[in-house]
């Protein structure tokens, strides 16, 4: 147990100093002395990167600090999970995420710290990037089995193609299958609720806590 | 430097992913030179008082965009400027520029720190949300301020007979005509036909459908281009810069630096601002706007965004010709005090810094026309009392308008305001007894704090 703890120590560690290969080699030991994988996620990683989260929140760390933190983390998670598989066994999360800016929209920023902060929480998030097209984003949802679809928009002018994506959901038949949350710069409740989004979030902590909030109302 | 050179770079620059740029060349650039050039804040101080530390700033910030240059979003390429390159387009900066026509054309100045001169007035709706149907009335009532020197982007029209528009859209073509139409017609009405418009109609190449000498926007007018956080830019903004400059128009540039962004904390970010300010002469422009946006805030009169202005407007004031204007983003709604207290305590903090003003807008309007020409009158007359106002004096007027607001920066519980319909009569193009009542408030209240209106 002592050397679980020295290891989720390491793992701690390799958050604090964003080191991706500390965090992986951290990992390995953890594999190679036979821990407890699931715990070793949560314990050496998640907890950690939280933590960072929200010092992000109150202004002491930044940007920069929490990608190379949540880089580290999912370095080090990648591997206790190939072992965690390669044992039959499987990661437990919270939900799955897929994570996109609308098309016509190249906005990086927001989407991304929601997409970190959603995996800090214990989510399966694909990030599936900037400009996607309305179809793209129901493809990855259905792909991955998503729970949860997250759509960003910064331009009062791409705000629509979140309403879209959810006439789309309708036509095909699957809108009770996902949670749908939007954000962004323009997004506000009253077009969350115009378009039938099940959710609005301001920013991300706020998209952590609503997701979690909510989490018995999800339709799976 | 030439518009086809950049145009040529944004094509041969070196390929490289747009996290790379982010963190391996502005953060980690931005990171080394605030510490290296010692630029600090001690998360009290409201305005910087230490010339040599905005002298030091500017350079940072010029080394910093020497390093990492511009990168090009949609090509994925680095759009790099040598020194020489730099040291050429800030020794040719145009310090005054003109625009608008006839009895109605107005200049705008580069300023210095604590300038006596007035700060020139960009005041609209900002890109609020307006209605259709609101559309010439709103603006109109703003071009009747005869304090407002621009018309500043008349709104944001997402709907055009009835129906949502989408960027690339025959509709977004047909909104950015309309724009250009109604946007001229506001003018003509408030007895201001030459007066400038300074916007975009739609972010999309349609946008320039606008343009037409007879009935829509001029090359007289200002048109703005927004570079993407941090030190990117991509193809619509090149393609419009494109037109524009060959057009003639004077090219407004804004960049909103992002605190807590990839520029770190504040003294990062100051970096990255003036750097900010650098690529966007580089690209042609010749009235530069700061939004010192907040990461958390989502607004820009926080303290921190508020010390950013001060000193990312003072480098630039101090070292360079360039022609730097503030935008103004409150957590406040029109139709509040807390709006009024907001960009109070912002346009003292640029003006007396060396900046012009252009604002102001609630962070997040609650739908529709949620913008006030009463309020953008006392923006303008608050930021002429700040022309020769020096920092110190500034400054205690400032924290107090921040004690005033600063529990109430959430935007989720800031006053909530009202829309341009319920302040003003429309009939008559006036504001109702109760939104006059509170500006006479306001401004009596801020008479007392020590801003010299008149």
């Amino acid at each position: 147990m002592a050397d679980a703890e020295r290891i989720y120590e390491m793992m701690k560690k390799s958050i604090e100093t964003y080191d991706s290969d500390a965090a992986v080699a951290a990992a390995e030991q953890a594999v190679a002395e036979g821990l407890d994988l699931v715990e070793a996620v949560e314990k050496g990683f998640a907890n950690p990167i939280r933590e960072l989260g929200e010092a992000f929140d109150r202004m002491e760390v930044f940007l920069p600090e929490l990608t190379l933190g949540a880089d580290a983390m999912k370095a080090g998670v990648a591997v206790l999970e190939k072992a965690l598989n390669a044992q039959g066994g499987k990661l437990e999360t919270k939900g799955i995420v897929v994570v996109g800016t609308v098309e016509g929209d190249i906005h990086d920023i927001g989407k991304s710290v929601v997409a970190t902060l959603l995996q800090a929480n214990g989510y399966q998030v694909y990030d599936l990037g900037v400009d996607v097209p309305s179809p793209r984003i129901i493809e990855a949802a259905e792909s991955h089995n998503a729970d949860i679809i997250a759509m960003s928009a910064l331009l009062s002018t791409t705000m629509l193609y979140q309403r879209d994506v959810i006439e789309l959901l309708k036509n095909k038949g699957v809108r009770d299958k996902y949670f749908v949350l939007v954000g962004g710069a323009p997004v506000t409740q009253a077009w969350a609720d115009e378009i039938g989004a099940d959710g609005f979030a301001h920013d991300a902590f706020e998209a952590v806590q609503l997701l979690d909030s909510v989490k018995e109302g999800w339709g799976k | 430097m030439n518009f086809k050179e950049i145009a040529k770079r944004s094509e041969t620059g070196r390929l490289i992913e747009s996290k790379d740029f982010l963190m391996k060349s502005v953060a980690a650039n931005a990171m080394t030179l605030s510490k290296e050039y010692e630029i600090t804040w001690d998360g009290k101080t409201f305005l910087n008082l230490d010339d040599d530390m905005a002298d030091r700033c500017f350079q940072a910030g010029k080394e910093l965009f020497i390093n990492t240059g511009l990168y090009s979003m949609n090509s994925h390429r680095v759009v790099q400027f040598s020194e020489s390159e730099v040291d050429d387009a800030l020794r040719f900066t145009r310090a005054q520029v003109s625009m608008g026509t006839g009895k109605d054309q107005v200049t705008i100045h580069h300023r210095q720190v604590e300038d006596e001169r007035k700060p020139f007035i960009f005041c609209g709706p900002f890109n609020a949300n307006v209605h259709e149907d609101m559309f010439v009335k709103l603006n109109e009532a703003f071009s009747q301020e005869k304090i407002v020197d621009c018309l500043f982007f008349p709104g944001y029209l997402n709907e055009v007979d009835g129906q949502l528009i989408r960027p690339t859209s025959a509709l977004a073509s047909r909104a950015a005509i309309l724009y250009g139409q109604w946007a001229r017609e506001a003018v003509r009405r408030g007895g201001r036909p030459g007066m400038a418009i300074a916007g975009h109609a739609v972010m999309a190449p349609a946008e320039i459908a606008s343009t037409n000498e007879e009935w829509g926007l001029r090359s007289t007018d200002p048109r703005a281009m927004v570079l993407i956080s941090e030190l990117q830019v991509d193809d619509v903004t090149l393609t419009r810069l494109a037109y524009y400059l060959s057009y003639g128009c004077p090219i407004y540039m804004a960049f909103t630096p992002l605190i807590g962004g990839y520029g770190g904390g504040l003294p990062g970010t100051a970096v990255v601002a003036v750097a900010s300010f650098i690529a966007s002469i580089m690209l042609g422009g010749e009235i530069v706007h700061i939004g010192p946006q907040h990461m958390k805030y989502k607004q820009q009169t926080n303290q921190h965004s508020l010390f950013l202005a001060s000193l990312a407007n003072q480098a630039v004031a101090r070292n360079s010709n360039i022609i730097a204007t503030t935008s103004h983003t409150t957590s406040g709604r029109p139709g509040s005090a807390q709006y009024a207290h907001e960009f109070s305590a912002l346009a003292l903090t640029a003006v007396t810094s060396g900046s012009n003003v252009s604002g102001p807008r609630p962070a997040e309007p609650l739908g529709n026309n949620h913008v006030s020409p009463l309020m953008g009158k006392l923006f303008a007359e608050v930021a002429h009392a700040a022309a020769g106002m020096s920092r110190a004096v500034a400054t205690p007027i400032v924290e107090a308008l921040y004690d005033k607001y600063k529990d109430h920066l959430d935007l989720g519980t800031a006053p909530k305001g009202q829309p341009f319909e319920e302040l003003y009569d429309l009939d008559t193009l006036t504001p109702t007894p109760e939104h006059q009542a509170l500006y006479d408030q306001v401004k009596e209240e801020l008479i007392n704090l020590g801003i010299p209106l008149i």
